[in-house]
């Protein structure tokens, strides 16, 4: 070393030459290097699949290990933080919010107990939750048919795939059980062998067969909505498809509009249910989210649901769909800023003035269809006849039927404000109409003055004033979901045992 | 200065391991400097700003819009004042991009900041000044000139040039010019003899 260090002395350019050696064995180690980075990176961009499984595996942590990004995001529907102005992903107590609920939904269930609905991956825990599916113990029966279940899990096309449709549907709720026991997940929208949006519920099938449209042909894009409504639409049970089952149909043949969903219902003299206080023929509707959203100009301007509740991500260079469904004012700079290039703040603002200027019309009327049920409560009491109520009946099924269109959308007064206030004005003409009937009426029966508003100013004053006993009811839940529930869910989970995953690395 | 020079020089007996280590640590900073492309940084080719693979779509939409004709993204990106402020904000903005991008903090919708927008103005005007000082419209606007100062262009050419969809996901098919692998051909041939390892 020491004889190297003196002909460096003598012979400055060996230095230099041990140098640049150093220098470039240095780099070329260093390409080697990120050869072998380059490589091993390959191997984690690809599509590795963990799992083989089918198309009717309803466990979506199965699904899960083959596409961890998309079940990762899905996993945050359980996030319960976020409440915008009027939703958001908290559990709100509608009926404790609006105790008029009540009255308008007497002697149905959801006066019995109404929350704002929770992330995806509560579907399950919550429609067992829910006093409207009852307390069914020892043999007892649910008041909710199978049909409730439709919506709520993966397991449902993999039950109908066994059992049909109509079979699915056929008995009571507490029948299947043990049997739909995972909540919304993959299997609802996707192809198993291609992971293509598709259609996995015949409601949505056989309502675009009925007008003519073949929902095959369906674009991409359009099926980023498509795969939502085949839930988030109105839908009813008909007693006509298949006897003695509550067989789901959306009533989508006269069109989308309040209207035409009015005539279809009134046609076939559908009712959901007879009203406890004014005995009109009611109906429900259920969450015509797609049908309003289908009015409004983001959707005439191309925009998916999927656009906006479910919005690109790209990370690391690899594009995916965030599945954290959740309302995009929590998401505001992944969703609307992608077009829109304003300020959060605006932008939330501008939501929430929509919100604000409808909800004040939405309330105007569902005071008026409190007084409507009590004063046509108050003729039947001072014995109006049949004949004489028919008119007002109608009157209070169609407003009440206007009002819930746009109160259970949803996310319509900002996915289609204008036609959302065309539907509350023309339900306030109506109820106004049906009380100027009454009001003839009970002068004719020697009634003048106002008939009082009752004091319903909580949910617990409402459920009294409309006769129900919700303690027990909820006691009787209590116990249902203790002793019950974890049977279910070991049987279910015995049951899923036997499934078989196919590993893809042993 | 041949004196400061001895003073540094290590002691004769330490000559070896310091001219290893200058070795090493010169081939290192070689080694970074060739795979980050640094040299590409100092000219003005858009595919420099396809190092970060997040500039993908504002890639895209240039090269489909009619300023891919005239202008590249410098033109527009960074002041064209002087020579020295040019390469001042480049380096300023270019190390804020390489710092976020480094860790990963990138937003999936990208905002230009205020500064940009300024300079980004300021070209604008650079080479549509013609149409600031039309005698023939400024004579029967009077706010002709205001109009086109005090508001930025953008505000009615809304998509001039990058389009309207801003998100790291709105043109996942676009072909551009990301960075091609660092790893000369020879190497790649002789790779699987090389590392040995597993196809």
């Amino acid at each position: 070393m020491n004889s190297f260090s003196n002909q460096i002395k003598q012979k400055p350019w060996l230095g230099w030459l041990l140098f640049l050696a150093t220098l470039v064995v240095v780099f070329i180690i260093g390409l080697l290097a990120s050869s072998i980075m380059e490589r091993r990176s390959e191997a984690a961009y690809v599509f590795t699949p963990q799992v083989q499984y089918d198309q009717f595996e309803p466990r979506n942590e199965i699904w899960g290990k083959n596409f961890p990004m998309e079940f990762q995001s899905y996993k945050k529907t359980s996030d319960t933080l976020f409440r915008s102005k009027y939703n958001g992903s908290a559990m709100i107590d509608m009926l404790e919010v609006d105790p008029r609920l009540v009255v308008l939904w007497a002697g149905y269930g959801f006066s019995k107990d109404y929350y704002q609905g929770r992330g995806h991956s509560y579907a399950i825990e919550d429609i067992r939750n829910t006093l409207r599916t009852g307390a069914p113990m020892e043999g007892g029966k649910s008041p909710m048919p199978n049909t409730c279940w439709s919506c709520k899990s993966p397991d449902v096309p993999r039950l109908m795939n066994e059992m049909g449709a109509a079979g699915f549907y056929r008995g009571t709720w507490e029948t299947r059980g043990t049997e739909v026991v995972n909540s919304i997940g993959c299997g609802d929208c996707h192809d198993a062998a291609t992971m293509e949006l598709q259609i996995s519920r015949p409601a949505l099938k056989e309502a675009f067969e009925r007008i003519g449209k073949n929902i095959t042909n369906a674009s991409h894009q359009e099926m980023r909505s498509l795969v939502c409504a085949q839930c988030h639409v109105e839908y009813y049970f008909s007693k006509n498809v298949v006897e003695d089952v509550p067989y789901l149909t959306f009533p989508w043949d006269n069109g989308f509009s309040v209207e035409a969903m009015e005539d279809y219902y009134d046609e076939i003299a559908f009712a959901d249910w007879t009203h406890k206080l004014s005995r009109a023929p009611m109906l429900k509707a259920q969450h015509p989210g797609y049908e309003t959203y289908m009015t409004g100009v983001h959707a005439s301007r191309g925009v998916s649901c999927a656009d906006c509740h479910m919005p690109f991500m790209s990370e690391g260079g690899q594009k995916y769909t965030d599945h954290h469904i959740q309302s995009p004012l929590n998401n505001v700079a992944n969703s609307c800023q992608v077009c829109h290039r304003e300020e959060t703040d605006q932008l939330i603002k501008d939501v929430y003035e929509r919100q604000d200027r409808i909800i004040e019309n939405r309330d105007k009327l569902e005071e008026l269809l409190v007084r409507c049920h009590v004063e046509a409560k108050l003729a039947w009491d001072l014995g109006a006849a049949e004949e004489q109520m028919t008119a007002i009946l109608q009157d209070i099924r169609h407003a009440q039927w206007r009002w819930d269109y746009a109160a259970s959308s949803h996310g319509g007064s900002f996915h289609s404000p204008v036609e959302i206030s065309r539907v509350i004005g023309t339900g306030i003409n109506i109820a106004q109409e049906g009380r100027i009937r009454l009001s003839r009426l009970l002068y004719s029966l020697g009634h003048t003055g106002e008939v009082p508003y009752p004091n319903i100013s909580s949910k617990a004053e409402a459920q009294a004033f409309i006769g129900m006993d919700a303690a027990t009811l909820r006691a009787e839940k209590e116990l249902f979901l203790q002793t019950v529930i974890p049977d279910w869910d070991r049987q279910a989970a015995e049951r899923e045992a036997n499934y078989t995953v196919k590993s893809l690395f042993e | 200065m041949s004196g400061l020079f001895k003073k540094l020089a290590p002691p004769a007996n330490w000559k070896i391991p310091v001219i290893l280590v200058s070795g090493i640590l010169a081939g290192l900073f070689l080694y970074v400097a060739h795979i980050s492309r640094v040299a590409s940084y100092l000219s003005d080719d858009p595919s420099t700003c396809m190092n970060c693979h997040i500039m993908a779509p504002q890639y895209a939409t240039w090269s489909h819009s009619a300023h891919r004709e005239k202008t590249n993204c410098n033109d527009c990106h960074v002041p064209h004042n002087n020579v020295v402020n040019k390469y001042y904000f480049k380096a300023k903005d270019g190390m804020r991009h390489a710092t976020i991008f480094t860790l990963r903090r990138e937003p999936q919708v990208i905002f230009i900041k205020e500064e940009g927008k300024r300079v980004v103005q300021e070209n604008c005007i650079r080479c549509h000044s013609d149409l600031l000082t039309d005698e023939k419209v400024l004579n029967y606007t009077v706010v002709y000139q205001h109009e086109r100062t005090e508001r930025p262009c953008w505000e009615c050419h809304r998509e001039t040039p990058h389009g309207r969809v801003n998100s790291l996901s709105s043109v996942p098919y676009a072909r551009v010019p990301v960075p091609e692998s660092t790893v000369p051909s020879w190497l790649k041939r002789n790779r699987e003899k090389i590392t040995k390892e597993k196809p």
